[in-house]
């Protein structure tokens, strides 16, 4: 613990250079930012996943057939770290049951069918005219109440966020409007058009964490996007921090590492060193539901890549199936051949395109072959060294690559794999096409997996002593039976489960036991002289 | 292989192996041109017998270890080993000799080892040291064509006659009895300027340029000053077309650099040669640039490419100035082979939200593993 707040103090102290290496891909942006920012028509039916991030899911509150109105809820989050799930119109419940969701593989979970009936009726709900009569308790409550999570795509509750910096002193709030992956605009058209709102959000995020300081932090070369902020931000407190464009300076530590010089310690949140971040597209669901009370029911996202006619960003409702996005955009089926969520260098290839926008989706891009050529053979690494030149985290990927392919473990442990972000910049510029990631992550599963059943062994060796214990207490006092009485519960409890087991360790307890059974025969013999030889029979 | 990629990235750049090794042969074609165009056609031949040899071998190789010759002939990285090997070689040498350095280079010291990026010391290095201690007056003794040296005959470099006595100098047996091949052979003792003046002579080039003859004037006395800016202005391409780091050339040549001005003494004996000499009067351009950067046996850190470097120009000059072998170049850099290892291993970048770069069992909890865009 001493060397980790040694750590901390060293940073708060050194100034550093920003984020090392990165890259700079092309980014194909301008091509979704032609058109405005559009609300979409509302699909014949919506598919509401309950799974929300890891295996946790939310329970439903309406049965198949039960009418809902717009912004009802749903569902409810009974376990920390998942949010509630809103209605996105209203309509009537068709079913509770498996869809497929957004997946690498064919994949399918549970999800409410939600049909729309056409009106679009709303549920009441307060408008509130000033934010700062309530308390960041309050204000926090109202963040809950609307189910909103980082929209960033960490799938983290804002609320927890925002709770976990009441504990530790908030120096800086960052709002998050740098999206460094190519194509993704949703943050940069949602700025450009709805500058005034994320303000606002961003403003009720810093009284909800009483941070001291909130900047937004956006790209340079988002020219709209900075001139829309720069007007409406005029009589805000908040400041602008504009940072060069550079692939993955949007990730949150690399981001704080930019604004601040400071770094993460590994293993810490950047809570421990006073900074919290928010996704802008966060600040503006932040804004709707505690102005406007509207919970977050969609989001901004852009639908981009070769086969579409007319690439443009959405503001989709969550549940919006993506092939009837895809459909609206014009996409030509002949070229079409892959369908990514997310951006081309950390998205998800989709198994099917049936299936829902999430509240995480910031990305569909409808692949064609002349960007996304087929995936070449891969060679032998020569240790060029260009994934080390770019890695943000000034790891050795050729290192780890060698030490994931021979599984030696404690070495890619030396060489920082999990402080690997997986952000590809190294498979990215590969030349002999390996796909690092994937070795990568291979590598954590299998290392977690080695955790997990190092735990669970030394668990089941406890148990076990434990047990075999118990049966040689029993054994002992059944052959004493006057011992028997004199043994109290609490001694057996207090011995029991030593920490590590070893064979000398137990073989010198059970000989010390055998001594001391003796010793008592003995001392129980010499005291009542020959009275006993009845009960020794 | 006509599958779209299954992980991400999706988008990659569209540069690749096999045209990063197009590139460095590439680099070579100054200093391949220009040795050429002073030592005659033996060079050429040399390169590209070894070129052939290497292929074949390769493909050998490649066929004994089941694995799928075209893609991996594709790569290209036998015909940067052999293009390398096969400028270290005096010309004239029979081809039996390129056929078993180069036999060495690809199959023992690249592919026992598994192949490409296995390697752990530099194959045409390998191949050429095995030469040097196998056949050491042949690897010591330039054949030139007796054209070339002679200053009274006008020696026509694209001249058939210069190929021909290549031709026969390489292959013995094609000369029947009409030409007995001593006749061309000049045993030149003189693998390099060192040699003939132990890197005490001054700058041809300068002699030539202060006697008013001309630098292209064909003489062998100047070729080695001229071939090694070739090399230079192949490396700097290279730099430029991000091929290779600055590192490994940049710490080379200042240690040699400095080490030679240090123990330079115009005055004495000068037995240490000059610093100019150094660099540009031996094989330290093509070593610098071409030969100790060769990524898969050299340290693959930045700060560890430095130490390399430095390791690297301490021996081509301790080699020099203090060993009994004069060319140093292959030692050098399989010396820095076998401690790239250990540099890799102590001398890495300081870890994002770590103090260093070795990392002990203590730092297992890591970071939360995603990039979070909050």
């Amino acid at each position: 613990m001493r060397f980790a707040e040694k750590i901390i103090e060293s940073l708060c102290v050194s100034t550093r250079q920003p984020m090392p290496g990165g890259i700079k891909p092309p980014d194909y942006k301008q091509e979704t930012l032609r058109s405005r920012l559009m609300p979409t028509p509302i699909p014949e039916e919506l598919i509401l996943p309950l799974a929300q991030h890891g295996n946790s899911r939310s329970r439903p509150l309406v049965k198949p057939g039960d009418k809902v109105l717009k912004y009802q809820a749903i569902a409810c989050s009974d376990v920390t770290g998942i949010v509630d799930l809103h209605a996105p119109t209203s309509g009537i419940v068709l079913a509770i049951e498996n869809f497929p969701i957004p997946s690498p593989v064919d994949k399918e979970s549970k999800c409410i069918l939600l049909k729309k009936d056409g009106l679009d009726a709303e549920i009441d709900h307060n408008t509130l005219a000033n934010y700062r009569s309530l308390s960041y308790l309050e204000l926090i409550k109202l963040i809950e109440q609307a189910g909103i999570f980082g929209l960033g795509g960490a799938e983290y509750p804002s609320r927890l966020k925002l709770k976990s910096g009441k504990n530790k002193k908030i120096k800086l709030l960052i709002i998050n409007a740098v999206e460094c992956e190519p194509y993704i605009t949703a943050d940069e058209a949602l700025l450009r058009e709805k500058a005034q709102f994320v303000v606002q959000g961003a403003e009720i995020l810093q009284a909800a964490c009483m941070a001291e300081h909130c900047v937004i932090v956006i790209e340079s070369n988002k020219a709209d996007a900075i001139k829309a902020l720069e007007q409406t931000q005029l009589n805000s407190s908040i400041e602008l921090f504009k940072i060069a464009a550079k692939y993955p300076t949007g990730s949150e530590k690399q981001l704080i590492q930019a604004v601040t010089s400071k770094e993460v310690p590994s293993g810490k949140y950047p809570t421990d060193i006073g900074i919290l971040m928010h996704n802008a597209g966060t600040a503006y669901a932040v804004y709707q539901a505690v102005i406007e009370g509207k919970p977050c029911i969609s989001r901004i996202t852009t639908l981009a890549g070769g086969s579409l006619k007319t690439p443009k960003n959405f503001e989709a409702l969550i549940g919006t199936p993506i092939d009837y996005l895809l459909n609206l955009c014009g996409l030509n089926q002949q070229t079409h051949t892959m369908t990514l969520m997310g951006g081309p260098l950390m998205g998800v290839k989709l198994a099917r395109t049936d299936v829902p926008i999430l509240k995480t989706t910031n990305c569909i891009i409808a692949a064609s072959e002349d960007k996304f050529p087929p995936a070449s053979i891969e060679l032998a690494c020569i240790r060029c060294g260009f994934c080390a030149d770019v890695c943000p985290a000034s790891l050795l990927p050729q290192q780890l690559y060698l030490y994931a392919k021979c599984q030696n473990f404690s070495e890619l442990i030396s060489h920082g794999l999990n402080d690997c972000i997986e952000c590809g910049a190294c498979a990215y510029v590969c030349p002999s096409n390996i796909p690092l990631i994937q070795y990568y992550r291979a590598s954590k599963d299998e290392l977690a997996s080695q955790l997990e059943n190092k735990i669970s062994s030394e668990q089941w060796k406890q148990r076990f002593q434990h047990h075999q214990y118990r049966v040689k207490k029993d054994k002992e006092a059944r052959r004493d039976p006057k011992r028997r009485e004199t043994i109290k519960p609490t001694e057996l409890t207090l011995k029991i489960s030593p920490p590590i087991f070893s064979r000398e360790a137990a073989k010198k307890e059970i000989a010390a036991a055998v001594v001391r059974v003796r010793k008592r025969k003995a001392q129980f013999i010499a005291s009542s002289g020959g009275e006993n030889t009845e009960t020794d029979k | 292989m006509t599958s779209s990629p299954q992980s991400p990235p999706f988008q990659r750049t569209r540069r690749s192996t096999n045209n990063i090794m197009l590139q460095v042969v590439a680099g070579c074609i100054p200093g391949i041109s220009i040795a050429t165009w002073y030592f005659g056609y033996g060079v050429l031949l040399n390169v590209l017998l070894s070129i052939v040899f290497a292929l074949c071998f390769e493909a050998l190789a490649i066929s004994l270890r089941s694995r799928h010759i075209q893609t991996t002939l594709a790569d290209n990285s036998a015909l940067v080993t052999a293009v390398l090997f096969g400028l270290t070689i005096p010309p004239g040498l029979p081809w039996w000799l390129l056929f078993l350095g180069i036999g060495f280079a690809i199959l023992i010291a690249k592919h026992i080892y598994g192949g490409l990026g296995q390697n752990p010391f530099n194959p045409a290095m390998c191949g050429y040291l095995f030469l040097l201690l196998s056949f050491p007056s042949a690897m010591t003794s330039w054949h030139i064509p007796n054209d070339a040296l002679s200053s009274v005959q006008e020696f026509a470099p694209t001249s058939l006659s210069g190929l021909q006595q290549s031709l026969h100098l390489t292959f013995p047996f094609l000369s029947h009895n009409t030409l007995n091949p001593i006749e061309f052979i000049d045993g030149l003792a003189m693998a390099t300027p060192l040699i003939e003046s132990k890197m005490a002579g001054t700058s041809k080039l300068l002699t030539a340029w202060q006697t008013d003859q001309s630098l292209f004037a064909r003489s062998s006395e100047t070729a080695w000053e001229l071939v090694n800016i070739g090399y230079f202005l192949g490396g700097a391409f290279l730099l430029f077309q991000r091929v290779i780091s600055w590192h490994i050339p940049v710490a080379i040549i200042t240690t040699v650099m400095t080490i030679s001005i240090l123990f330079y003494s115009p005055g004495g004996y000068a037995i240490y040669g000059t610093p100019y000499l150094h660099l540009f009067g031996s094989a330290t351009m093509i070593g610098a640039f071409f030969i100790a950067t060769d990524p898969v046996s050299a340290a693959t850190t930045n700060k560890g490419k430095l130490v390399y470097g430095v390791i690297i120009g301490l021996s081509i000059y301790g080699v020099r100035a203090w060993g009994s072998y004069l060319d140093s170049i292959a030692i050098a850099v399989l010396l820095g082979n076998f401690l790239a290892p250990l540099l890799d291993h102590f001398l890495r970048p300081r870890i994002y939200g770590h103090k260093k770069g070795v990392l002990g069992p203590s730092d297992m909890g890591g970071g939360s593993n995603k990039v979070i865009d909050s």
